[in-house]
């Protein structure tokens, strides 16, 4: 018997059809589709190559595709992201995980532990294997032949690598997996990778941040269920709809850095009117994300919003990217003493030392010419 | 290598290196004009010294700048003059009364002091960029420069005009991305602080020390500089 359709399988637990399509419209919403209804509504001009609305192609794909298993491999992580993803609100996890796709196998959500869980995904990697995504936490460490992470007796690079042969598409989420994050940080003591660095036979889409925002995780887990193509990347291969612009494109304190406006500390008068944080070490021009305009908790707030500067999360190397509470243009490696001391003694030394050659070269010359005008 | 990559190099390791590279290639240039050495001094002086070198910076930094009629060089060239004067005014505001730049400053001596409104630091900088093209304008035009003028100069002027225009472009997020900016800003202080030793660049230097003889000399003969 052919799988149950997402479509079917909702309708199988009582959604109606009105439902059905309203819910449509909120995932189109969520992937950050241009189409959604109040952007449909609001007479602003359209890309006219989407010529279908979005809620209906969605609809479409729902109507026709069987719920997407998900693998959730998690290696040196702190489970941010997952604890971030259950707070995500459109399409919320709990949505997600009941309705649309179906997480197999996820250390910190199941309920199953030990080899019977490593038993049930060996069987899931075979039963949907080409067919599932893996979603993958945390940086994967290769230094010592990859001891410092282990799950179930085997290296997080031995787990990687099996799951990546037979996933339709990967999925790093947060800094960690994307870009090797925290645990890469200087010195990097386990030689922790990112998975793209990895896997470089098939596409993996990052989705860094620490921690990733939820919507952008559910949003890019619900265009591949939706299209089944993965949506359109960056250099860093991070989906361009959520890393489009960078976080000072969208800050809601830009006019006050345009106007030259700076809070200097924390509790000034600058701080407590909202002025710009660049000052205080804000990374956010040189930092892509949704942050500024996703924003977190249902779009309460976020960092900035709140009066603390951006720390660049979602860029390559952010931990090693100069301090948090310094200004952004300051240089990441200031020489020290020492350096400067052997660089300026060895200018001192080079100039004695010409300006002792010269002085012998003037020396001999003058003898010479004293003894040429003897002769 | 991706742009992030860059920015980091550029900020990080090449920066390092460029400023050993300019402590070293200055403290070389230095020691080589101070051990030229000069004349035992037998004379019995007439004036002050001391007075003679305030004098001279007071002449060479508070009068000519703002009173520069009072100067032949600016009767017979104006426009050097004036351009020169804009140029080297607003290269020191932008690099040491700028809000970014002093930020580096405090990240290599420890400590910051107060600077200007960006809007203010941004006229400077505009004008010092204006200035920069009337004064290359200048030099290709006026015979006698054109004469002057080799690779060197070319050099000093381009080393000093890329970070001017990158790092106007970066603070106003112009046409390219912010980190795109910043990296070629950053390679082109990295280049600039590695060509400084070897040009004449390095009169920022030579000009304090300079004024400090000359008006050690004057002061001996009693005479205003």
């Amino acid at each position: 018997m052919a799988e149950k359709t997402i479509y079917e399988h909702l309708t199988g637990n009582g959604m109606s059809r009105r439902e059905f399509m309203k819910m449509c419209g909120v995932l189109a919403g969520a992937m950050g589709l241009q189409m959604v209804p109040p952007v449909a509504a609001s007479d602003l001009p359209l890309d006219p190559a989407l010529d279908v609305s979005l809620t209906q192609k969605v609809a479409k794909a729902l109507e026709s595709k069987p719920r997407l298993p998900i693998i959730w491999l998690e290696f040196q992580d702190c489970a941010g992201c997952s604890e971030a993803i259950t707070r995500s609100q459109s399409p919320t996890l709990v949505d997600l995980v009941l309705n649309k796709i179906s997480i197999e196998y996820h250390e910190t959500l199941m309920a199953a532990a030990g080899f019977q869980a490593e038993e049930n995904k060996q069987a899931i990697m075979d039963q949907y294997h080409g067919q599932y995504v893996l979603v993958v936490e945390g940086s994967v460490p290769v230094g010592s032949d990859g001891v410092y992470c282990t799950v179930g007796g085997r290296t997080a690079v031995d787990q990687l690598k099996e799951a990546a042969e037979g996933a339709a598409a990967i999925i790093a989420v947060g800094n960690c997996a994307a870009f090797g994050g925290i645990p890469k940080a200087n010195p990097n003591p386990t030689d922790a990778k990112g998975v793209w660095d990895l896997i470089t036979d098939k596409p993996v889409v990052n989705i860094p941040g620490c921690p990733a925002i939820p919507e952008v995780t559910t949003g890019t887990i619900a265009h591949f269920l939706i299209f089944g193509t993965l949506p359109e990347l960056d250099s860093l291969n991070r989906p361009m709809t959520f890393y489009g612009t960078t976080i000072h494109d969208r800050c809601l304190r830009r006019p006050f850095y345009e106007a030259g406006k700076f809070a200097l500390t924390f509790d000034d008068e600058g701080a407590r009117k909202g002025w710009c944080l660049y000052k205080l070490g804000c990374k956010g021009p040189t930092t892509y994300n949704s942050c500024a305009s996703i924003k977190w908790d249902a779009g309460l707030s976020f960092p900035i919003q709140s009066g603390h500067p951006c720390l660049g999360c979602s860029q390559p190397n952010f931990w090693d990217g100069g301090g948090f509470y310094q200004g952004q243009s300051a240089p990441l490696n200031r020489p020290n003493l020492a350096a400067v001391g052997a660089a300026a003694a060895i200018g001192v030394v080079a100039g004695a030392g010409m300006t002792a050659t010269n002085r012998a070269q003037k020396k001999q010359a003058a003898s010479r010419e004293a003894g040429g005008s003897e002769s | 290598m991706n742009w992030n990559e860059f920015l980091e190099f550029t900020r990080g390791p090449l920066f390092a290196v460029s400023l050993l590279v300019f402590i070293c290639g200055m403290t070389y240039r230095l020691v080589r004009v101070v051990l030229l050495g000069w004349n035992k001094d037998r004379v019995l002086a007439e004036g002050s010294k001391a007075g003679g070198v305030v004098k001279s910076y007071g002449k060479g930094l508070l009068i000519l700048p703002f009173v520069p009629w009072v100067k032949n060089t600016f009767k017979r060239n104006p426009i050097i003059y004036l351009f020169g004067g804009i140029f080297h005014l607003g290269l020191f505001v932008v690099i040491f009364l700028g809000t970014a730049h002093m930020l580096v400053w405090k990240s290599l001596l420890g400590f910051g002091w107060p600077t200007l409104k960006v809007p203010i630091v941004d006229w400077f900088a505009a004008a010092t960029i204006v200035a920069m093209i009337a004064l290359l304008i200048y030099r290709w035009t006026n015979p006698v420069l054109k004469l002057l003028s080799g690779p060197a100069q070319v050099f000093n002027w381009l080393f000093v005009f890329l970070p001017m225009v990158t790092g106007y472009m970066m603070t106003h997020h112009l046409w390219f991305p912010y980190e795109e900016l910043f990296s070629l800003h950053m390679l082109s202080v990295d280049v600039m602080l590695i060509w400084i030793p070897l040009s004449s660049i390095s009169h920022f230097m030579f000009y304090f020390f300079s004024r400090t003889i000359h008006g050690i000399e004057f002061g001996k003969r009693a005479v205003t500089p």
